[in-house]
C-alpha cells in the first residue's frame, strides 16, 4: 500500500471529496466541515446550488481525481462518469471510494442517505431525513393534476424521480409526450397546478423566451413557482421542496 | 528532426503540466506526486498523443485511399460509428472490460466504413463522398444520443457529449492500454502499406499493373483504420478535425506523397491533439469544455482553406 | 530474348479469350473503333482485370513472380492523365523506380525535356506535359513489355513525333513496345497492328495491309479515297454488306 495512504489511514480523522454536484448534496447534508475535503465547484455556484452558502466554506474541485487529490481526502465519492475510471485510479492511490448510483426512485434517494453516512462512520446521521421522509409518507394529500414546466416546456417524466417527489406533495406529474409540454397543450387542456422552475431564469436562452410566452402561464391553473436548483438533483434536498409546496397549495 | 523535437516538447509539457499540483502534492508525500504522474498524467498523455498519431496515421490512409483529402475519420463516419458501438457495447451490453469496449468500438468503425463504401463507392468524386460521409456520420452520431437516450440507465445520457466530442479525463493505464495496444498493432500494419499508398497515387490500374491488390489494399486500410480509431475512440470519446487536418500538413512534409505522408502526419496529429487537451486543462471554467470543441475551433478554419483550395485546383 | 506470350486472356464481356504473341523489339500498334477492346487487350495483359488465361514475359508467368521482377518486366500506361496528390514531377518519375535512381530520373527527364518543371507538383501541369511525366515514369524501369494506352492523344505534333521517336528507339533496344492508338495518321510508324473490334482481335498484319484491306474498311466505316479518308456511305456498292 503506498505511504501516502498508509500515512493518512493512521490519522483516523475522514477526509471526503465529493466529486459531483448531486453527490455534494448527501456529503454537505451529513458530514461535519472538518470532514469536508472538497465539493465539485458547481455546488459552490448560487445559479446550480441551494446549498452554495455552505459550499462555498470548502475548497472546489473540477470533478476529476487530480483536483481532488490536493485536498487530501481520503475517501472520494462519485456518481456517474461512465468513461472513466476514477474508482479504479483512486484505488491505486490507496484511496476510497463510494460510487453512488443516480437514484430513480425516492428509496434509491434514501439509500444513498444512508450509504453515504455509513461511509462516514457514522449511520445515525441520516435518521433526521428519514425521519422526515416518513412523515411526509404518512400523511397522503390527494393528488392534482400538475405540470413541471422548465425551459423550453420540458418537464419530467411521469414515472421518474421527480414526479415521485411530486406526488408526496400532492402533485401528480401528467404523462407528456416526448416529457414536454407545447403551447397549445397548455392553451387547451391546462393542468390543475403548473410547476414553473425559476433555473437560470435571468440568463437569455430560447428556452427562457418560450417560457415568457402568455400561454405558457395559463389563466386556469394554479402557478407555484419552484427553486429550479434542487431539482437538477432531485435528491435529498427535495424534501425541502415539497414541505413548501404542500404548504403552498 | 524538428517534428520530433516538438513531439517530445509537446509531450513533456501536457505531463507536467500544470505543475502545481504535482508540486503540492510533492509537499503532502514524496510519493504522491509519483503516484498522480503514473497513474493519472502517463495515461492522460499517452492517450492523447496515441489517439492524436492514430487519427493522423488513418486520416492519411483514408485519403490516400479514396483518393481524396477530404476523407478522414470523421467525415467517414468511422469516428462516429466508433462511439455508437462503444455505447451499443457499454450501456446496452453492458459490457466493462476495456478491450471488449475497444473491440465495440472498432466494430462501430467498421460498419460505418462499409457502409460508406457500398454507398459512395472507392474512386468517388468528392461530392458523393462527402455527402455520403456527413450523411453515415451525423446518422451515426443521431444513433449514439439515440441509444444514450434509451439505454437501461435513464443517466446514460449525461456522457453523452463525452462520447460524441471526447474527453480524456480520469482515464486509466488499462484503458489506455486496451486502446494503444491495438490501435499501435493497426498503425504499424498501416505505415507499412506506405509504399503501396504511394502507388496508388498513379491511378489504380497502374496499381494493379504493377502486382498491388487496390481492392484488397482498400479493405486493409479500412479494417486497420477501423481498429485503431474504434479502439481510441471506445476509451475517449469521437475527437473530429484533427484525422482531416493532421495529413495535410503531412503532405506538406512527404512532398505531396499520400502514403509516405503517414508517418509525418501521425507526429502533427499527436502534437495537435496534445495543444487541444491542454486547453482543455487550462481553461478555468466550471463546466468541462471537451476536447472535441477545441480541435473544431482551429479545424474548422484550416478545412474551410482546404475547401477552397480544392476549388481553385479543379477549375484551374 | 524478352518476348511475350499470353494465352486465353480475357476480360468478361469485353475481351473474348485471346493469344497473343509479341517478340523484343516489335512496335506493335493496337487500333479499333471506341469500346472495341484496345484497352481491355492492354489491361488484360498487364493483369489489371480478369485473371483469366496467363501471360508470361521470357518465360516467365507474369502472376507468380515478385512485385520487383514485374516491374522490370512490364510497364503500363493507362490513357487517364489524372493525378490527384502535387507530388513533383522528380518524385513522380522515381515512383516507377524500385530504389532511387537520380542518374535515370535525371535522365529521363532530359529526354522528356521536363527539366524548367522537374521540382513542380505534377498536379499544376498542363495536361500535355502530365503526359511526358508519366510516360516518363513508365519508361523509367526499363521494361521488357511497355503497355501504352493512347499515348500521343492530346499532343502537339512536336511531341507526336519526339515520343514516336522515343518508342521506335525503346523498340530497338530490345523492348517489346504495344501502343493503343487513336489516329490512323501515325500507324505507319508501327511494324504491327492488330485491329481490334466486338472484344477480339480482327487482323495481326503489317499496317500497310492492314488498312487497305476491307475488314478494316467495315470495322471503322471509313474507306480510303484519294489518300484521305471519308464516310463510307451504306449504299456504296463496295461495301461487304
Amino acid at each position: 500500500m503506498p505511504a501516502f495512504a498508509s500515512l493518512l489511514a493512521a490519522s483516523a480523522a475522514l477526509r471526503v471529496a465529493s466529486l459531483n454536484m448531486c453527490a455534494d448534496e448527501y456529503l454537505l447534508l451529513l458530514a461535519r466541515p472538518g470532514e469536508i475535503a472538497s465539493v465539485s465547484r458547481l455546488s459552490r455556484d448560487p445559479a446550480d446550488s441551494s446549498l452554495w452558502r455552505l459550499g462555498r466554506r470548502f475548497p472546489g474541485n473540477r470533478g476529476d481525481l487530480e483536483s481532488a487529490l490536493r485536498t487530501r481526502p481520503n475517501l472520494l465519492i462519485t456518481m456517474g462518469g461512465g468513461g472513466r475510471a476514477t474508482s479504479l485510479i483512486a484505488g491505486k492511490l490507496g484511496l476510497k471510494t463510494l460510487d453512488l448510483p443516480f437514484p430513480t426512485s425516492i428509496n434509491d434517494v434514501a439509500a444513498n442517505m444512508e450509504r453515504v453516512a455509513v461511509a462516514l462512520g457514522r449511520p445515525g446521521r441520516s435518521l433526521a431525513w428519514q425521519r422526515h421522509l416518513a412523515r411526509l409518507r404518512a400523511a397522503p394529500v390527494p393528488p392534482r393534476d400538475t405540470i413541471f414546466l422548465g425551459a423550453g416546456g420540458n418537464s419530467v417524466g411521469a414515472g421518474s424521480l421527480e414526479a415521485g417527489w411530486m406526488r408526496l406533495a400532492g402533485l401528480r406529474q401528467r404523462a407528456l409526450a416526448g416529457g414536454r409540454a407545447s403551447l397549445e397543450l397548455l392553451a387547451t387542456r391546462p393542468p390543475a397546478v403548473l410547476l414553473r422552475s425559476a433555473y437560470r431564469r435571468s440568463e437569455r436562452s430560447i428556452g427562457q423566451t418560450w417560457l415568457e410566452h402568455p400561454l405558457a402561464s395559463p389563466k386556469a391553473s394554479k402557478i407555484l413557482t419552484v427553486d429550479g436548483r434542487p431539482w437538477t438533483c432531485a435528491g435529498p434536498l427535495m424534501l425541502g421542496e415539497i414541505e413548501r409546496l404542500r404548504k403552498m397549495q | 528532426m524538428l517534428l520530433a523535437i516538438l513531439l517530445l516538447a509537446a509531450a513533456i509539457a501536457h505531463l507536467l503540466l500544470p505543475v502545481g499540483p504535482l508540486r503540492e502534492a510533492q509537499a503532502m508525500d514524496p510519493e504522491l506526486a509519483d503516484l498522480i504522474l503514473a497513474q493519472l498524467r502517463l495515461p492522460r498523455t499517452l492517450l492523447v498523443l496515441g489517439y492524436g498519431a492514430v487519427l493522423g496515421i488513418s486520416g492519411a490512409a483514408l485519403q490516400a485511399m479514396f483518393a481524396n483529402p477530404l476523407a478522414s475519420p470523421d467525415i467517414s463516419g468511422a469516428s462516429s460509428g466508433a462511439a455508437l458501438g462503444a455505447v451499443l457495447g457499454g450501456y446496452w451490453l453492458g459490457l466493462t472490460q476495456p478491450l471488449l469496449l475497444a473491440a465495440c468500438g472498432a466494430t462501430g468503425a467498421l460498419a460505418t466504413l462499409a457502409l460508406l463504401m457500398t454507398l459512395a463507392g472507392r474512386r468517388a468524386d468528392t461530392a458523393t463522398l462527402l455527402l455520403a460521409g456527413l450523411a453515415i456520420s451525423l446518422a451515426a452520431g443521431a444513433a449514439t444520443s439515440l441509444a444514450l437516450a434509451l439505454a437501461p440507465s435513464p443517466f446514460a445520457f449525461y456522457d453523452a457529449f463525452d462520447w460524441l466530442m471526447g474527453n480524456f479525463t480520469d482515464r486509466s493505464l488499462a484503458q489506455a492500454a486496451a486502446a494503444l495496444v491495438p490501435a499501435g498493432i493497426a498503425s504499424i500494419l498501416l505505415l507499412r502499406r506506405a509504399r503501396a499508398l504511394d502507388l496508388t497515387a498513379l491511378g489504380e490500374d497502374v496499381a494493379a499493373s504493377l502486382g498491388l491488390k487496390p481492392r484488397r489494399l482498400a479493405l486493409e486500410v479500412i479494417a486497420f483504420s477501423a481498429i485503431a480509431v474504434g479502439a481510441c475512440v471506445s476509451v475517449a470519446g469521437a475527437i473530429g478535425f484533427v484525422g482531416l487536418v493532421a495529413p495535410v500538413f503531412g503532405r506538406h512534409i512527404s512532398r505531396g506523397h499520400p502514403g509516405r505522408a503517414m508517418a509525418p502526419a501521425a507526429a502533427i496529429g499527436a502534437i495537435l491533439l496534445v495543444l487541444a487537451d491542454m486547453v482543455v486543462r487550462a481553461v478555468p471554467l466550471d463546466r468541462p469544455i471537451p476536447v472535441g470543441v477545441i480541435t473544431a475551433l482551429f479545424g474548422t478554419p484550416l478545412f474551410v482553406w482546404l475547401v477552397v483550395t480544392m476549388r481553385r485546383r479543379v477549375t484551374a | 530474348m524478352t518476348s511475350l506470350f499470353a494465352r486465353q486472356v480475357g476480360i468478361a464481356a469485353r475481351l473474348q479469350p485471346t493469344d497473343l504473341g509479341v517478340e523484343s523489339g516489335e512496335l506493335v500498334a493496337l487500333v479499333g473503333p471506341n469500346g472495341g477492346g484496345k484497352t481491355s487487350l492492354l489491361r488484360a495483359l498487364a493483369r489489371i482485370e480478369g485473371a483469366a488465361g496467363q501471360v508470361s514475359i521470357a518465360d516467365e508467368d507474369l502472376d507468380q513472380c515478385s512485385l520487383a521482377r514485374r516491374r522490370q518486366l512490364l510497364s503500363f500506361l493507362p490513357a487517364s492523365r489524372d493525378v490527384t496528390w502535387p507530388i513533383a514531377v522528380r518524385d513522380v518519375i522515381a515512383l516507377g523506380l524500385d530504389r532511387p535512381d537520380p542518374a535515370r530520373i535525371d535522365e529521363l527527364i532530359a529526354l522528356l525535356e521536363l527539366d524548367p518543371l522537374a521540382e513542380r507538383p505534377v498536379d499544376r501541369l498542363s495536361t500535355g506535359e502530365r503526359a511526358r511525366v508519366l510516360l516518363a515514369r513508365a519508361l523509367a524501369p526499363s521494361p521488357a513489355v511497355l503497355l501504352l494506352d493512347e499515348p500521343l492523344s492530346n499532343l502537339d505534333p512536336y511531341w507526336v513525333l519526339r515520343i514516336l521517336a522515343i518508342l521506335a528507339s525503346a523498340a530497338q533496344s530490345g523492348q517489346a513496345v504495344l501502343v493503343a492508338l487513336h489516329d490512323l495518321g501515325q500507324l505507319d510508324h508501327f511494324n504491327r497492328a492488330l485491329l481490334i473490334a466486338d472484344g477480339e482481335v480482327k487482323m495481326d498484319e503489317a499496317p500497310a495491309g492492314l488498312m487497305a484491306s476491307e475488314r478494316f474498311e467495315d470495322v471503322f466505316r471509313i474507306r480510303a479515297l484519294n489518300g484521305a479518308w471519308s464516310i463510307r456511305r451504306q449504299a456504296d456498292p463496295r461495301s461487304s454488306q
